[in-house]
């Protein structure tokens, strides 16, 4: 992969960063990211997510070597091959997120996915440390639950085995004081490699919701937050879909240490708060439509607001149609993108493919050499959807081609 | 006269809305209950319903004829009147929609859930589940099983408290089952009680058996024949102890027999012309 002269592909401001790295790793070019919140006065260049993300990249891939500028508002990333976790003892690759961590571990977790299946060998990560957030967030990311009930099924359909995928939440926590750092514990592992993820073919009719689940969670505060919720979501739902199940899940708050200097021992508890994580699973194989919605870290919010605010954000998706969410439409894309030099089409709806993060995405991928999108209306209905194809570049798992 | 009038008037024109106001807590009263029992009756065989808009109307509806038919007082200061508190008793329902054991399982768990999850709910004998689309001859005996299960049960789900097969109505399950096996007595029958509360109850017994039988007779309806209670012929099979003779009794060293045993043992007299030589003499009837 280290091409005496590489040749960088130029990339400004930290939007879209992760996908920017993900691309860059699975194609192999080389990037240089500037001008990184480099008009803040307080805090320039690049934040301790992103700084934990770049490690994490470092320690799964091999070879990948990383610059970053002084200020951090500059850095340069040559990927490496993506080897998963065998360097580590005990099979898996440990991730401590720093407390001023202001994003869900989603965040870390849907680029992560999209790398694993490319990968050498299984690829286990457990993010521990102050900053794990498993809930829904402020900053927009989707609880683990989220992920592991409406993104993981996802990759089902590019011919990754569903049974070798697994999100174990070994400790749950909301988003602490201020929206910064939790104390949850999750490990992702992700088992099923292949040699070239097949496209993807959906482009027929999303179908109509046959079903409604969903998952509450309690976070250190009142159980029966947990059926509030629940009732709420139901009253709106209840009318237009006959199946609607919701698991409840109580946790304590998790003890992190207290940062207290002569008492080093000393505990305290810290993302207290609840959620709501609903999905509707469509009559159409594979069409998942999500919603996730958690108090926020500075109170004031009644579980019923937090269970029809849920249900009416499951709605709207829904009635954005297509046959991805904006949730999933990355991760759908990305592996068509990725994957094996076929054209797949997808069908998504207007109103997911002409947000900000789908467009970036479309250009950062021509950007890396990937062919254009065509898109076409869906004339088989009134819907208004927009067929996707997706020309993949056949980037396949480099590892496995050596190996 | 007159002022007589007016002042009779008034505890009348006074005591007409609260009459009105009674009979209509009356007339409502009966009309709820009827709701609330075909909701109950609803929920029990189909889903529950959403209450919250009712209950919430109904809180309003009150509030306002309240408010209406008391107009004359004006005891209630205006903020208080204006902002009608809506209490919502959340209730068992978000208990009773709640995922069945695999299902939560399947969806709770680590990995993703299945997208087409059918879970079938029949159990073999070691707890294990068995798919619906298995066709194999045991397979199809269970599911008759269950089948039959389900159509000799169903009637306890019907109750409104306890619509689930477990508590109480599992305890009734196994009781019907036990019966269909040819258990003599119920397990709901108790075995130990004052003989005071036994009398009481056998005697309650008979007295229903009794009026029942009257009512039928005196209506010309024609019922099963009475159960003879007689007294039964026990002393025949009367248990004798391990040791103990088969005829009389032991006692103090001596055989004591009584004169039924001898004329057991004997047997019937007959003069020998009329039978000779039968076979059966001397030894009793019972031919022990």
């Amino acid at each position: 992969m280290m091409t005496p002269n590489p040749e960088f592909l130029r990339f400004t401001t930290h939007k879209s960063l992760t996908q920017r790295l993900v691309f860059s790793t699975l194609t192999g070019r080389p990037i240089h990211v500037s001008q990184i919140r480099s008009s803040s006065p307080t805090n320039p260049g690049l934040a301790p997510h992103e700084i934990s993300f770049l490690r994490l990249l470092d320690s799964i891939t091999n070879g990948s070597s990383l610059q970053i500028s002084y200020t951090g508002t500059t850095f340069t990333y040559v990927p490496g091959l993506i080897t998963g976790s065998v360097v580590n003892s005990g099979d898996v690759v440990k991730c401590a997120l720093p407390e001023s961590c202001r994003r869900g571990v989603s965040w870390f977790l849907i680029p992560l996915c999209m790398l694993a299946p490319f990968s050498k060998a299984p690829l286990n990560v457990r993010f521990e440390g102050e900053g794990v957030i498993t809930s829904a967030t402020e900053t927009g990311d989707v609880s683990v639950d989220s992920v592991r009930t409406a993104i993981l099924p996802l990759y089902e359909q590019f011919g990754i085995m569903g049974a070798k995928l697994e999100l174990r939440v070994l400790q749950r926590s909301c988003a602490g004081s201020g929206g910064k750092g939790g104390g949850g514990v999750v490990e992702l592992r992700f088992g099923s490699q292949v040699r070239l993820p097949k496209t993807l073919h959906m482009n027929r009719n999303p179908g109509r919701v046959r079903k409604i689940r969903g998952v509450a969670y309690c976070t250190g505060v009142s159980a029966s937050g947990n059926a509030r919720m629940i009732h709420a979501a139901r009253g709106v739902l209840n009318p237009l879909v006959g199946d609607v199940h919701v698991a409840a899940q109580y946790d304590q708050a998790p003890l992190i240490s207290s940062g207290d200097r002569n008492d080093p021992g000393k505990k305290k508890r810290t993302g207290v708060g609840f959620g709501l994580a609903l999905i509707a699973e469509s009559s159409a194989e594979g069409v998942i439509y999500s919603a996730d919605v958690a108090a926020p870290s500075s109170g004031g919010v009644t579980p019923e607001d937090i269970g029809k605010q849920c249900a009416y954000q499951l709605l709207e998706n829904i009635s954005q149609g297509g046959c991805v969410t904006r949730v999933g439409a990355g991760t759908v894309l990305t592996l068509m993108a990725m994957g094996s030099e076929d054209v797949g089409r997808v069908r998504l709806g207007r109103d997911v493919l002409g947000t900000e993060d789908v467009i970036l995405l479309g250009r950062d991928l021509k950007k890396f050499g990937a062919s254009s999108w065509g898109m076409r209306d869906a004339e088989d209905d009134e819907t208004g959807d927009i067929i996707v194809s997706v020309k993949g570049i056949g980037v396949g798992n480099v590892g496995r081609k050596v190996a | 006269m007159a002022t007589n009038l007016g002042k009779r008037k008034r505890p009348i024109a006074e005591a007409n809305p609260q009459a009105r106001k009674l009979e209509r807590e009356e007339s409502e009263a009966p009309e709820l209950d009827a709701q609330e029992i075909f909701r109950r009756h609803f929920e029990a065989q189909f889903k529950p319903l959403p209450v919250v808009q009712s209950t919430a109307q109904q809180v309003e509806d009150v509030s306002e004829d309240d408010s209406s038919e008391e107009s004359e007082w004006e005891g209630i200061s205006e903020p208080e009147e204006e902002s009608v508190e809506v209490i919502e008793h959340t209730d068992a329902q978000s208990r009773m929609a709640a995922m069945s054991k695999e299902e939560l399982k399947a969806f709770m768990g680590s990995k993703p859930p299945k997208s087409s999850l059918s879970i079938p709910l029949i159990r073999d004998k070691e707890g294990a589940l068995i798919k619906d689309d298995d066709a194999s001859e045991s397979a199809n005996l269970k599911k008759d099983l269950a089948l039959q299960r389900l159509l000799t049960e169903s009637h306890l789900l019907e109750s409104s408290s306890n619509p689930t097969l477990s508590g109480k109505n599992r305890h009734k399950a196994t009781d019907l089952r036990l019966q269909a096996l040819g258990s003599k007595t119920s397990i709901f029958k108790q075995e130990k009680m004052p003989i005071t509360h036994r009398k009481g109850i056998v005697a309650k017994e008979t007295e229903r058996e009794g009026n029942r039988r009257r009512e039928a007779r005196e209506n010309g309806i024609i019922l099963e024949k009475a159960k003879m209670k007689g007294k039964k012929s026990s002393d025949g099979k009367r248990d004798r102890g391990v040791g103990a003779p088969a005829v009389g009794k032991f006692s103090g060293g001596t055989l004591k027999l009584s004169k039924s045993d001898i004329h057991d043992i004997e047997g019937p007299k007959r003069s020998p012309s009329t039978r000779g030589g039968g076979r059966g003499r001397g030894r009793g009837k019972r031919g022990k």
